[in-house]
């Protein structure tokens, strides 16, 4: 029953809870609480597939000791590999594609790029952007069009909410949520888990301006910066901006934290206790 | 007198080294000795070191090279602006939209433009909001005058 049980969690923390999480867009709200949820409820959801082999190897013995059936181990064992390989494979291609982008990126931005006050790289480029380059040796990069644009108070704003991304690695946690899409079968991927997270990153960072800059010169630099493109730059929509602004007029809440930390505990608690019911 | 004495890192010889390239300019282009001198005016430079910077900029396609008698002539690949313009455009060609966005974190992935007025509508709440908390504290003193 128990090994059904983890599967059905798999099941649950996979496909299901990240639909139902997605959809408490209050949650957004308390975006470091939820993005603690989010990592709880995939690492769970890992967990409960990885488990599901090892807990069915004591019931499918049935009371026999493990060396009487060498092939029924052997089997639980590469079950639970093929899931494990599986991400890690992922995750090593994900990591190398993305470093690999990022140093040579890096690297034009170095050779065009002038250094500002600060060790902030400048593009010579009437754009408004901004952006940092995550890793090792990690820059926050501008434009001279968003130098040009954004009044100072505003430009700080800007520039807390790059260096938020750099110094909790938000591009970390990124990654760990790209590796665990890219090791999803591509029919049953699903963007939800993804885009929610790259909003909560936004949202997170966001905080941090506010704190450097207040609500409104954080919200003027969203508006300067969606508006700084040249009319050639045609952009899509559907992007974070204007759920971000929404953000900042309602402000935090930190009740729904405790509800979202709670979540995460027990989803990443449901699978270890299952597995160590399964062996007692 | 060379006035720098520490070793320049290599990330920083690549862009003085296009620098003096960009300032030669697209036609005429540079060899191995032009830019070593124009270098060697201002620090102290290893002519090898020069070759070899020269060498990894060919290799990452940033710049061009032809035979000129017994020596190679560099040209930039691009111009200043059309590298900048390039990088702006995050064209980073082998990479779908999954990994750039885990490689490079935006401020803003932009907005259209029926987005930047639903923007502005928000800007405008966030702005009123932010004047009824000032004028809070002032408390009747501040409505009294309205």
């Amino acid at each position: 029953m128990l090994p059904l049980a983890l599967a059905g969690l798999a099941v649950v923390l996979v496909w299901v809870a990240p639909g139902l999480l997605a959809r408490q867009v209050r949650l957004r709200r308390a975006p470091r609480a939820a993005l603690v949820a989010w990592q709880a409820v995939s690492l769970g959801g890992v967990l409960a597939a990885l488990f599901v082999a090892p807990a069915a190897v004591p019931e499918l013995l049935g009371g026999d000791p493990m060396a009487d059936h060498p092939a029924l181990v052997a089997l639980a064992a590469v079950a639970s590999i093929v899931v494990l390989a599986r991400l890690l494979l992922s995750g090593h291609l994900v990591g190398t594609r993305v470093r690999a982008a990022r140093a040579r990126h890096r690297e034009i931005v170095d050779i065009v790029a002038e250094h500002d006050r600060g060790g902030v790289r400048v593009l010579q480029h009437p754009t408004a952007t901004a952006y940092c380059i995550p890793g090792r040796s990690s820059r926050v990069v501008l434009s001279q069009g968003v130098l040009d644009t954004l009044p100072e108070r505003q430009l700080d704003a800007v520039l807390a909410h790059e260096k938020a991304h750099l110094k909790a690695r938000h591009d970390l946690l990124l990654e760990f949520f790209t590796v665990l899409h890219e090791s999803v079968p591509p029919p049953l991927r699903s963007h939800r888990a993804l885009t929610e997270v790259r909003l909560l990153v936004e949202a997170l960072a966001d905080r941090a301006a506010v704190r450097r800059s207040g609500e409104v010169a954080t919200a003027r630099a969203l508006v300067a910066i969606a508006q700084g493109r040249y009319p050639d730059e045609a952009m899509g929509a559907g992007t974070s901006a204007p759920v971000r602004m929404h953000l900042l007029a309602v402000g935090p809440h930190p009740v729904l934290s405790a509800t979202a930390y709670l979540g995460a505990v027990v989803a990443v608690g449901a699978p270890v206790v299952l597995l160590s019911a399964a062996w007692s | 007198m060379p006035h720098s004495t520490s070793t320049p890192r290599l990330g920083d010889l690549e862009r003085l080294v296009m620098e003096r390239l960009w300032e030669a300019g697209r036609t005429h282009g540079a060899t191995v000795r032009d830019v070593h001198e124009a270098l060697e005016r201002d620090r102290e430079i290893a002519y090898t070191t020069v070759m070899t910077v020269l060498d990894r900029l060919a290799k990452k396609e940033l710049v061009t090279r032809e035979r000129d008698g017994r020596a190679w002539r560099y040209f930039p690949a691009d111009t200043r602006e059309a590298l900048t313009a390039q990088t702006m455009r995050r064209t980073l060609d082998d990479m779908d939209v999954t990994d750039r966005r885990a490689a490079l974190l935006h401020f803003l992935d932009g907005a259209s433009s029926d987005e930047i007025a639903d923007l502005k509508a928000a800007l405008a709440v966030v702005e009123s909001r932010a004047d009824e908390e000032a004028s809070a504290p002032r408390g009747l003193r501040g409505r009294l005058r309205r």
